[in-house]
């Protein structure tokens, strides 16, 4: 490995492909933009979520609507505010990582500090998966408190440049508080799915209420219902299909910003190549946390669609190789 | 009235601006002698590793007396390095000097089945991963101040801050023409 060509500030791509539009943008912009795009997703689940519990009561108590948009709003915010705070316990112990040492794995080690130097991030709490199927997550609220694990399987399949891009793509995913906001958002989301479940039992029970009233109903309140019902069945969906495409364009920036920090964009793309072709035990994982994985352990090879937490790994190794 | 007002809070405007230019600055050179000392810390850690290394490698080549010499010389000069210029310099010596050493190296196959010297290899190259790693970190800084303070509005305060272009840390050509030794291949 030449090392020396790593000093030479004119070598920097500081400009990379915006997957959306295909313009040439700065990093540091498209990383700025991102981060706005990502709040004012996050923030218009949220009013959607205090929507609906507004509806909600409109349609079956007016009298108590203020009752209902607090509670909603507490339990979105006590649900996202647990899962910031504890998002990396979560994680590893979903995982069944351990701790790293660095007699046991020194190489790995080594690798990360290096890479950490270069992303001028701290040295993360390193893990170690025991699963020969090859991959990775990164997970923490903040830069001090981020953690990166890797499973066996990466380990014995990828050398060492190889190594070092997957290591600084999640250092990436870290440096770009995506996991803060996966999170925050994978709660919101979670919430609004928890919402709606909560008032389809309550309407049940107050909708059969409401009907012994409702002779006495006003227009207003029969118009709330229809609006309840359609957010009900649209706001899990469209919450869902938001947070999949903020997470795939989060997979792009991640790949982008590790080949900056590695300046090496080859090694990337060739562990994503490596893990392409991969054919063997794939690791059991929730769910619930596929998404914070280096390649999706769950989706079908090359699955896309809008559904898919990952882009395709052949989008992902073309995009660097055109870096 | 109105007028006084509008002005008022128009120069609140300008030194909140002032304020927030100011602090970019001073962040950014922080952020760039900071990243000088990480790279800093590798420097003193490789030439810590050096004599343990030297020991191991003279027990089974000691008549490489050029190549022992050269890396002792690169070390006096990292620890009595007086400034940046100074340890960026005997940084790339005691880079040359270890190429070369580890490039001799090759020729005992004693030595490169040594336990200890293998160890020693990992850790060596690994802080020279970590130096070139630093490094680039450093000129990025680097980077980023000089272009905060080369462009508006940034130009405008650096001047009665003192403050002026900071130079990035090159490789010598010749460094770059060294064989690269194993880093990489330690798999």
């Amino acid at each position: 490995m030449t090392t020396s060509t790593r000093s030479a500030p004119s070598r920097l791509p500081d400009a990379i492909t915006d997957p959306a539009t295909g313009q040439r943008i700065s990093l540091l912009d498209w990383q700025a933009g991102n981060m706005r795009a990502s709040w004012l997703l996050g923030a218009g689940v949220v009013l959607m979520l205090v929507a609906i519990a507004y509806l909600v009561a409109l349609a079956l108590e007016p009298g108590a609507a203020l009752f209902f948009v607090v509670i909603a709003v507490v339990v979105a915010t006590g649900m996202t505010f647990a899962a910031y705070w504890f998002s990396d316990k979560m994680a590893l112990a979903a995982s069944g990582a351990r701790a790293a040492t660095r007699e046991e794995h020194r190489y790995l080690v080594n690798v990360t500090e290096a890479v950490s130097l270069g992303a001028g991030v701290p040295v993360p709490r390193i893990f170690v998966i025991d699963s020969p199927a090859p991959n990775a997550f990164a997970t923490g609220r903040d830069p001090k408190h981020g953690v990166v694990a890797v499973t066996t399987g990466l380990l014995d399949l990828l050398d060492r440049q190889e190594l070092e891009g997957v290591v600084a793509h999640e250092l990436a995913h870290i440096r770009n508080y995506d996991i803060r906001f996966a999170s925050l958002l994978a709660a919101t989301v979670g919430a609004v799915v928890l919402m709606r479940d909560v008032i389809l039992r309550a309407m049940r029970f107050g909708g059969a209420r409401g009907r012994g009233r409702s002779s006495g109903g006003g227009k207003g309140q029969a118009l709330a219902m229809v609006a309840l019902v359609v957010l009900l069945i649209v706001a899990p969906i469209l919450a869902t299909l938001l947070r999949m495409a903020v997470s795939r364009r989060r997979e792009y920036l991640a790949d982008a910003t590790g080949a900056y920090i590695t300046r090496n964009p080859e090694g990337l793309a060739s562990a994503l190549e490596k893990l392409r072709d991969f054919s063997g035990e794939r690791l059991q994982v929730s769910e619930g946390v596929q998404h914070m994985f280096f390649v999706n352990p769950l989706a079908k090879r090359n699955a896309h669609g809008l559904f898919s937490t990952h882009p395709p790994i052949q989008e992902r190794i073309d995009r660097l190789r055109r870096v | 009235m109105t007028s006084t007002i509008v002005v008022l809070v128009l120069l609140a405007a300008l030194v909140l601006f002032v304020v927030n230019i100011y602090n970019r600055i001073i962040t950014l050179e922080n952020r760039y002698q900071n990243a000088w000392s990480q790279i800093d810390v590798q420097l003193k850690r490789r030439n810590d590793l050096v004599p343990n290394l030297i020991e191991t490698v003279k027990g089974y080549a000691a008549h490489e007396k050029e190549v022992f010499d050269n890396v002792g010389r690169a070390r006096a000069a990292m620890a009595g390095a007086k400034n940046v210029d100074q340890s960026a310099e005997a940084a790339n010596m005691m880079t040359a000097a270890l190429g070369r050493l580890f490039a001799i190296s090759e020729a005992y196959p004693e030595l490169k089945a040594n336990e200890n010297f293998k160890l020693l290899q990992e850790e060596l190259s690994s802080v020279e991963n970590k130096i070139a790693y630093a490094r680039q970190f450093y000129n990025d800084a680097v980077l980023q101040y000089n272009t905060v303070i080369e462009t508006v509005p940034g130009v405008f305060l650096a001047n009665p801050m003192g403050k002026s272009r900071h130079v990035y840390l090159e490789v010598p050509e010749e460094d770059k023409a060294v064989p690269q030794v194993s880093f990489g291949a330690t798999a």
